[in-house]
C-alpha cells in the first residue's frame, strides 16, 4: 500500500465513512488474492516445518553419538537455508516490501554459513614424490603418518626399514583434479543413502572404478618413473615392490584405519602405475568409508599418499605391541609371530605364536607356541602365495628368545621415541636382521565394567579376547560380500577368520566371534576402536546357526545361548564423533542456524535488523505471516475473509478466520457456530478443552498468593489497564486440516499450530505455552511440569525460562488429532498451575490427576 | 486434474525409473536428458505444468535452463533437484523463480507432494491472472520462442 493510499485509508476511517458493498468483480478479485495469500501461507508454514526439522536433526546429531558425514552437514544446512529463503519469499507475497531488511540479513548469515560448510580447499604445494631418505615425521601432512614414521625410524633412529619412496598427497590431488573427480564424488556421495549396506557397496564400487580408470597426469607419471628407476638402481634392478596406502589420518593416535585401505605385496615394477591407482582407489572401500563416517572425518582429512618400497623376503614376521591392548597399564611387550610374511598375523588369516617380554627384566616371561601349518611366501614373478610348512618346523617356536628380545628392544625404542605405546609390524630376514615395516600408536580398549556372570554351559568358549565387553544379538554368519549385505543391524557377526573387510560391518554389529585370528590383527584393532566386544581364535563355531539368539561374553571368552537384555546400556559405545573434524564443522554451522535470539514478538527488538540466525528468521517470518493473514479481511473490509466470532456457550471470546475450507459453507454474518466449522484439528482441540470440566483455580498457598501479588507490582503486563493487541481474545485460523490458535487465558499465552492431513510426512503439531501470574521461578516450574507430562507422548520438548515448546511431526493424521486433543485438555487444565508450583504435594496431586484424565481422553466422544 | 510433468536429468536411468513411477501415480510424464531437449518438449507441449530439473547437467546446466524456462514459459513451475548440496546454487535457483529446491536422494512421496503443490501454485496464479484480466489464460501467457 502506498503512502497516499494509507493516508486516504486513515482519513476514511477517521471520518467513519464506510465502503460501499463490494461489487462481484471486486469480491472475486479479493477472493483470488486471498487464495494466493493462503497458498503462500501454506508454503511458508511447510517450509518452516521442514527448516525446524532439519535444525532439530542437526542438533540431535551434534549432541548424540550417531555417526554422520560431511554430506549430512552440508545437505541439512543447505536444506535449512533454502527453506528459510522460501519463507522470506512467501512472506513478501503476504506483505510486499514490508520486511525488506530480512533478505539482507539472510544473505549475511548465508555467507557466514557458506564459509563453514564449503571451506576453501588449499592447493597442496609439495613434491609429487619424496624418497624415504628425505622423509621425517613432520612430513606426515604430505606422505601420511605411515611413511612419515618409517622415514623417521630410518633417518633419525637409524633402524632398518625397506628402501623406497612416497607418492605424496599432492600427486593424488593432481590425479583427482586432472580427471575433475571432486564434484562427481561429491554428487555421488550425497545422492547415496549410506546407511543402506547395498547402496554403500554400490557407491564404493563406483568411486573406486572412477579412480582406478583415471588418467594419470604426465608429470605424476614421469616423477614416479624416475623415482622407481632410482630405487631399482639401488637394488641392482632385482626387486619386487611393496605398495602400501599411507593416507592422512591413517596410523595416527586417534585413528588407525588398520587394514582398511589396500596394500599390495611383491608387485612387479612394471605394474607400479596400475597398482598405485588401485591403492589410491581403496580410499573408497566400504570399510574405509564406514570408518571415516564413524570417526567424523571429511574426505579432505584423509587424502591418499602411497608408499612404494622394496619387498622384504621375510622368513618370519608379525606384530609387536608395547603394552596390553586391553590394559594400558600392563607394559609387557607382546610379540605375535608367524612363519613367512607378517601378512599372516595382520590379516588374522593364520594363528600365530605369542611371546610376552618383560622389558624391565629383559626376559621372555610367557610363550604360546602353536602349530603353524601354513605360511605366506613370495611368489616368483609377482604376488604372494600360501605354502605348507614342513612338519618339523611347524611346531617349533617361530622366534628364539634372543630374537624376541631384540624385537622387543626395538619396539621399546620406538615407544620412547614416539612417546606412546606402539603397534609395530616387523620382518625377520634370513640373515637374522630385523626390518621395521610399520609403527603406529596403539589403540587400547575402553575401560568398562565387568560383564555380568552368565550361568550355564556356553555354546562355544576359548580363544582370545581382542576387545572386551559383552553383548547380545542374533547370529549372522558372514563369509562373502553377499552375506555381509544381508547382515541385519545389531547382529552378532560370526566369521571364520578376521578379514579386515568386515570392518565395514562393525558400526552395526553387537559383537564379533571368529574361529581364527589373534589379538594383533587389523580387525582386532578396529573392533577395539569401535568398542565392539570380540573373541578371536575361539575354534569351530559350527554349533552357531544363522538367527540363533546368543550372548557374547568377550571377557569370559564364551558364547552363551539366549539374549541377555540390558547389556547395551551397561556398555555404551565410544563416541567417536566428538571433537572430530565433522563434529566441529557441525558446531560451527549450528552457530549460524540454531540459536533462537528473537523471542518476544511484542518487543521493539523484534525486527529484521536484529535477526542473528536462520532460526530467528523462521520465527520472524512465522509470526508476521500469521498477523498478515488476519489483517487481510480487516484491511480490505471484506467480511468473508475477516475473523468471525464463535457463537457458543463459553465465557471467552473465540474468533475464527477461515483460510480456505475451514467452514462447511460461506458464512455471511459476524458469527459462526461450532457445527459450521469443518476443521478437524480445531474440533479435536475443542474436544480436549471440554472433555473434563475445569475445577477452577487451584487452592493457593500463602506463598503462592504472595508471589502473584509481588509479581503484579513489578510486571506491567499483569496490570489491568495494560492491553496488548489480542489481549482478551483467542484467535483461530482454520482450514479443513490446518489450525493455528493464538490464545490468551489471563496471563497465560499459548499458541497451537497443527497440520493433520493425508500427507503423514508433512503433518506436525507445535504447542507453546508461556507466562503466568506467579514469579519466574514458579512459571518456569510450570513450563517444566507441562513438559514432563508431554515427555512420553512423542513430542520433542524445549523449556526456556517460563516457555515450554512441544513439537511433533511426520505422524499419521489420526495420531496428530489425538495429540491435539491432549493439548486442548492441557490448555484448560494447566492454567494458573504456576501458582502452586512451590508446593510438592500439590504438584504431585495435579500431575496424577492430569495423567489420569489424559489417559481417559481418547474414550471421550468426539464432536 | 491430471498434472503434466517434464523430468529433465542427464541420468537416463534415473529419469526413466522416476517417469515410470510418476506415471503409475497418474501423472502425465515427459522426459528430457538435457536442457535443449527440455526447451523443445516445453515448446511442443504447452500444457506442461511442472518441470523437475536437475541442476548439474552437461551442456546447459539447470540454473541457466531455469532462466530460459521462466522467460519463455513464466507460468510453468520448476522444481530443482540436485545431487550436489550447494548454498549459493540452491538459493540462487530459488531467486531465479524455482518453486523449490530438493536434494537427491529424494523420497518419491516428497517429490509427488512438491509437484502437487507446484501445480496448485500454478493454478492459483492462473486464476489470479484470469480474475485480474477478466479473461482466461491461454497460449498468450506463453511467450514466443
Amino acid at each position: 500500500m502506498s503512502f497516499a493510499q494509507r493516508l486516504s485509508e486513515f482519513l476514511r476511517r477517521l471520518v467513519g465513512s464506510h465502503r460501499p458493498e463490494l461489487s462481484p468483480e471486486e469480491a472475486e478479485r479479493l477472493t483470488a488474492l486471498f487464495r494466493e495469500r493462503y497458498d503462500s501461507f501454506r508454503v511458508l508454514l511447510a517450509a518452516n516445518g521442514r527448516a525446524l526439522e532439519a535444525m532439530a536433526e542437526m542438533e540431535q546429531a551434534y549432541s548424540g553419538t550417531r555417526p554422520y558425514g560431511m554430506d549430512f552437514v552440508v545437505s541439512n544446512a543447505t536444506s535449512v537455508a533454502v527453506r528459510v529463503y522460501r519463507m522470506i519469499q512467501h512472506l513478501d507475497v503476504l506483505a510486499p516490501d514490508s520486511y525488506s531488511g530480512l533478505i539482507g540479513r539472510f544473505d549475511e548469515i548465508r555467507g557466514e554459513l557458506d564459509e563453514v560448510i564449503h571451506p576453501v580447499i588449499q592447493v597442496i604445494d609439495a613434491p609429487l614424490v619424496l624418497p624415504l631418505s628425505k622423509i621425517r615425521r613432520t612430513d606426515s601432512g604430505i606422505v601420511g603418518a605411515k611413511m612419515a614414521n618409517l622415514g623417521e625410524i630410518h633417518n633419525v633412529l637409524g633402524l632398518e626399514v625397506p628402501p623406497g619412496f612416497a607418492i605424496t598427497t599432492a600427486a593424488y590431488s593432481r590425479l583427482r583434479d586432472h580427471n575433475d573427480l571432486r564434484p562427481e564424488f561429491h554428487r555421488l556421495i550425497q545422492s547415496t543413502e549410506l546407511d543402506r549396506p547395498d547402496a554403500l557397496f554400490a557407491l564404493s564400487s563406483q568411486l573406486q572404478q572412477l579412480i582406478a580408470t583415471a588418467e594419470v597426469p604426465s608429470d605424476v607419471q614421469e616423477t614416479m618413473d624416475s623415482a622407481l628407476t632410482e630405487l631399482l638402481g639401488a637394488l641392482n634392478g632385482d626387486a619386487g615392490l611393496a605398495v602400501r596406502s599411507s593416507a592422512l589420518g591413517e596410523d595416527t593416535a586417534g585413528t588407525s584405519f588398520a587394514g582398511l585401505y589396500e596394500s599390495q605385496l611383491n608387485v612387479h615394477p612394471d605394474n607400479l602405475l596400475e597398482t598405485y591407482l588401485e591403492i589410491a582407489a581403496s580410499k573408497y572401500t566400504p570399510q574405509a568409508m564406514v570408518y571415516r563416517r564413524q570417526h567424523g572425518l571429511r574426505d579432505i582429512d584423509t587424502e591418499m599418499a602411497v608408499g612404494c618400497m622394496a619387498m622384504v623376503d621375510a622368513v618370519a614376521g608379525g606384530v609387536a605391541y608395547t603394552s596390553d591392548p586391553k590394559d594400558e597399564t600392563d607394559r609387557r611387550i607382546r610379540i605375535s609371530a608367524a612363519i613367512g610374511l607378517p601378512k599372516a598375523v595382520v590379516d588374522g588369516r593364520f594363528d600365530a605364536d605369542l611371546f610376552v617380554v618383560d622389558r624391565d627384566r629383559h626376559a621372555v616371561v610367557k610363550r604360546k607356541i602353536i602349530s603353524q601349518k601354513t605360511a605366506f611366501v613370495l611368489r616368483p614373478g609377482e604376488g604372494i602365495s600360501r605354502r605348507d610348512v614342513p612338519a618339523d618346523i611347524a611346531d617349533q617356536p617361530v622366534l628364539t628368545d634372543e630374537q624376541a628380545l631384540e624385537i622387543a628392544e626395538i619396539a621399546a625404542r620406538l615407544e620412547d621415541h614416539f612417546g606412546s605405546p606402539q603397534d609395530v609390524e616387523w620382518a625377520l630376514l634370513a640373515d637374522g636382521r630385523v626390518v621395521i615395516l610399520q609403527a603406529r600408536p596403539m589403540h587400547h580398549a575402553v575401560v568398562h565394567t565387568a560383564a555380568p556372570t552368565i550361568e550355564g554351559t556356553p555354546l562355544a568358549s576359548g580363544g582370545v579376547c581382542v576387545s572386551p565387553g559383552a553383548a547380545s544379538g542374533r547370529v549372522s554368519w558372514v563369509r562373502s560380500d553377499r552375506e555381509a549385505l544381508k547382515m541385519p543391524n545389531g547382529a552378532v557377526l560370526v566369521i571364520d577368520y578376521p578379514d579386515p573387510r568386515w570392518a565395514a560391518l562393525l558400526d552395526r554389529t553387537a559383537a564379533v566371534v571368529s574361529e581364527h585370528g589373534g589379538i594383533a590383527g587389523h580387525l582386532a584393532t578396529v573392533s577395539r576402536e569401535f568398542g565392539v566386544p570380540a573373541i578371536f581364535g575361539i575354534g569351530s563355531l559350527d554349533v552357531l546357526r544363522r538367527g540363533d539368539e546368543v550372548t557374547v561374553d568377550a571377557d569370559g571368552l564364551a558364547v552363551h545361548k539366549g539374549l541377555l537384555p540390558g547389556l547395551e546400556e551397561d556398555r555404551p559405545r565410544r563416541n567417536l564423533m566428538k571433537d572430530s573434524p565433522i563434529h566441529e564443522m557441525l558446531r560451527r554451522a549450528l552457530i549460524h542456524i540454531a540459536p533462537l535470539t528473537l523471542i518476544d514478538p511484542s518487543a521493539p527488538e523484534f525486527r529484521p535488523a536484529n535477526v542473528k540466525t536462520l532460526h530467528d528468521i523462521t520465527r520472524f517470518c512465522h509470526e508476521k505471516a500469521v498477523r498478515e493473514m488476519f489483517a487481510f479481511g480487516k484491511d480490505n473490509e471484506f467480511p468473508r475473509f475477516a475473523a468471525k466470532q464463535l457463537h457458543h456457550n463459553v465465557p471467552m471470546q473465540w474468533w475464527m478466520l477461515n483460510l480456505d475450507d475451514g467452514f462447511t459453507e460461506d458464512i455471511k454474518g459476524k458469527y459462526v457456530h461450532l457445527e459450521e466449522i469443518s476443521c478437524a484439528p480445531m474440533h479435536a482441540l475443542w474436544d480436549g478443552m471440554v472433555a473434563v470440566p475445569w475445577d477452577g483455580p487451584p487452592a493457593m498457598s500463602g506463598s503462592g498468593l504472595a508471589s502473584v501479588l509481588f509479581e503484579a507490582t513489578r510486571n506491567p503486563a499483569l496490570s489491568t489497564p495494560f492491553k496488548k493487541p489480542y489481549a482478551n481474545r483467542n484467535y483461530f485460523m482454520v482450514s479443513k486440516n490446518f489450525m493455528n490458535l493464538q490464545s490468551r487465558f489471563g496471563f497465560h499465552f499459548s499458541t497451537v499450530e497443527t497440520l493433520a492431513s493425508e500427507r503423514d510426512s508433512e503433518n506436525y503439531l507445535v504447542f507453546s505455552l508461556k507466562g503466568g501470574a506467579a514469579d519466574m521461578e514458579r512459571r518456569a516450574s510450570r513450563a517444566q511440569f507441562v513438559a514432563d507430562i508431554l515427555s512420553d507422548k512423542g513430542f520433542s520438548l524445549k523449556v526456556i525460562e517460563d516457555t515450554v515448546t512441544a513439537r511433533a511431526s511426520a505422524l499419521p493424521q489420526e495420531r496428530v488429532l489425538e495429540l491435539v486433543k491432549i493439548i486442548g485438555y492441557l490448555l484448560m487444565h494447566t492454567r494458573q498451575l504456576d501458582m502452586i508450583m512451590g508446593d510438592q504435594r500439590s504438584i504431585d496431586h495435579y500431575r496424577a490427576k492430569l495423567e489420569e484424565d489424559i489417559a481417559t481422553l481418547h474414550r471421550k466422544p468426539t464432536t | 486434474m491430471t498434472i503434466k510433468v517434464l523430468l529433465v536429468d542427464d541420468e537416463t536411468s534415473f529419469v526413466e525409473a522416476l517417469g515410470r513411477r510418476l506415471t503409475l501415480r497418474q501423472f502425465v510424464v515427459h522426459q528430457a536428458n538435457d536442457a535443449e531437449t527440455a526447451m523443445t518438449r516445453l515448446a511442443d507441449n504447452p500444457n506442461i505444468d511442472v518441470v523437475v530439473l536437475d541442476v548439474k547437467m552437461p551442456g546447459t546446466d539447470g540454473l541457466t535452463a531455469i532462466k530460459d524456462i521462466k522467460r519463455k514459459h513464466p507460468m510453468v513451475e520448476v522444481i530443482l533437484l540436485s545431487g550436489h548440496a550447494n548454498l549459493e546454487a540452491s538459493v540462487g535457483g530459488m531467486a531465479l523463480g524455482a518453486f523449490d529446491y530438493l536434494l537427491k536422494p529424494v523420497r518419491l512421496d516428497e517429490l509427488v507432494y512438491k509437484i502437487e503443490d507446484a501445480h496448485r501454485r500454478k493454478s492459483l496464479q492462473e486464476e489470479k491472472i484470469r480474475t485480474l484480466r477478466g479473461s482466461t489464460p491461454s497460449a498468450s501467457d506463453e511467450r514466443p520462442e
